[in-house]
C-alpha cells in the first residue's frame, strides 16, 4: 500500500486551524433559530477578521472560502440556495477587505474591517437573493432590517476581534 | 479604532435611518386612475380632474367618484356594497372592486403602496 503524502507548509496548517474554528461557529450558529431569514450573528466573521489581520488577506479569504464549502457540506446545504448566498455573502465580503486593507496609513483596525466586512456580505447576500431567488420589489422592505442587523453584528464581532487580538488593554477610543 | 474604523462606524450608522426612510417611507400620491371592466383594462383617468364616471359592468352601471387626488365608488348594482364601503383611494396600488359587476378601479403611482391583492 502506498501513502499519499502531501507536502504542506506552516501557512496551510494555519489556513487549517483558522478554517477549522470558523468552520466550528458557522455550524454551531446554524443551529440557533433565526427571527427573519437571513439574520444570524456572523461569528465566523470574526475569525476571518483575525486572520486578514494577523496573517493577511490571502490567508483570510482562503478561510472564509473553506468555511463556507466545507461548513455547507456537513450542514447539508451544498449547492442549496442557502449555500449560493452564503458563497455569494462571503465573495463580496472578501472583495471589499481587499480593497479596505489597501488603505494607506493606520488603516483599518478589527471593528472597521468587521463593520465592512458584514455589510459587503449582507449587500452581496441581499443582491444575489434578489436577483436569483425573489426577483420582487418588495424584497426591498427587508433591507433596512437586514442592514441594521448587519451593523450591529459587524460591531459585536470586530468587538470580540479586537478582544482576541490582545488590543482589549489598549483604550477603544484613540 | 482608528480614524479609518471610527469613520466606517458613523457612516454605517447613519446609512440605516437613510434605509428605514427609503423603503420605510409612506407610498406615493397616486396620479392615475384605472378601471377595469371584466379583467379587462376600460380606461385610465387622472385623479387631478374632478368627475364622476359611469362604468357599464355586467348587473348594470357603477359610478365612481374622482376628487381631489382620490376616487371612490359611489354607487354600484350589486347586493353587498362592498365596493362602496371600501372608501376613497388615494395612494400608488389601493384597489376597489364591485366584483359583482366585474368593475374594479386602481390607483396609479410611480411607486405602488401594495404588490399584489389576491381575492
Amino acid at each position: 500500500m502506498t501513502a499519499l503524502y502531501f507536502n504542506t507548509t506552516r501557512e496551510d496548517h494555519r489556513i487549517a486551524w483558522l478554517a477549522a474554528l470558523a468552520i466550528t461557529l458557522h455550524i454551531v450558529e446554524s443551529a440557533l433559530p433565526s427571527p427573519i431569514p437571513g439574520v444570524k450573528p456572523g461569528l465566523a466573521n470574526i475569525i476571518t477578521i483575525i486572520a486578514l489581520i494577523q496573517f493577511g488577506w490571502s490567508t483570510a479569504a482562503w478561510v472564509n472560502l473553506l468555511r463556507v464549502l466545507v461548513g455547507s457540506v456537513l450542514i447539508g446545504s451544498f449547492l442549496s440556495p442557502t449555500f449560493i448566498l452564503s458563497l455569494a455573502g462571503a465573495l463580496s465580503s472578501i472583495l471589499v477587505l481587499r480593497l479596505a486593507s489597501w488603505l494607506p496609513g493606520r488603516g483599518f483596525g478589527p471593528i472597521g474591517y468587521s463593520v465592512l466586512a458584514a455589510l459587503a456580505h449582507m449587500a452581496g447576500q441581499f443582491y444575489t437573493a434578489y436577483l436569483l431567488f425573489i426577483p420582487h420589489a418588495a424584497l426591498f422592505h427587508l433591507l433596512p432590517v437586514l442592514m441594521t442587523a448587519a451593523v450591529i453584528f459587524g460591531i459585536i464581532s470586530g468587538y470580540i476581534a479586537h478582544l482576541i487580538l490582545g488590543y482589549g488593554s489598549r483604550p477603544l477610543a484613540h | 479604532m482608528t480614524r479609518a474604523d471610527r469613520v466606517v462606524v458613523i457612516l454605517a450608522v447613519a446609512l440605516l435611518p437613510f434605509l428605514y426612510m427609503t423603503y420605510w417611507g409612506p407610498s406615493q400620491q397616486g396620479d392615475a386612475l384605472r378601471v377595469m371592466v371584466n379583467g379587462k383594462e376600460t380606461m385610465t383617468v387622472s385623479l387631478h380632474a374632478d368627475k364622476h364616471i359611469t362604468v357599464h359592468g355586467s348587473l348594470g352601471d357603477s359610478v365612481i367618484d374622482v376628487d381631489q387626488g382620490k376616487a371612490r365608488f359611489i354607487s354600484s348594482p350589486c347586493r353587498g356594497k362592498q365596493c362602496v364601503h371600501t372608501g376613497w383611494l388615494g395612494q400608488g396600488g389601493e384597489f376597489a372592486a364591485c366584483l359583482p359587476n366585474r368593475v374594479s378601479i386602481a390607483v396609479i403611482a410611480e411607486e405602488q403602496r401594495y404588490d399584489s391583492i389576491v381575492f
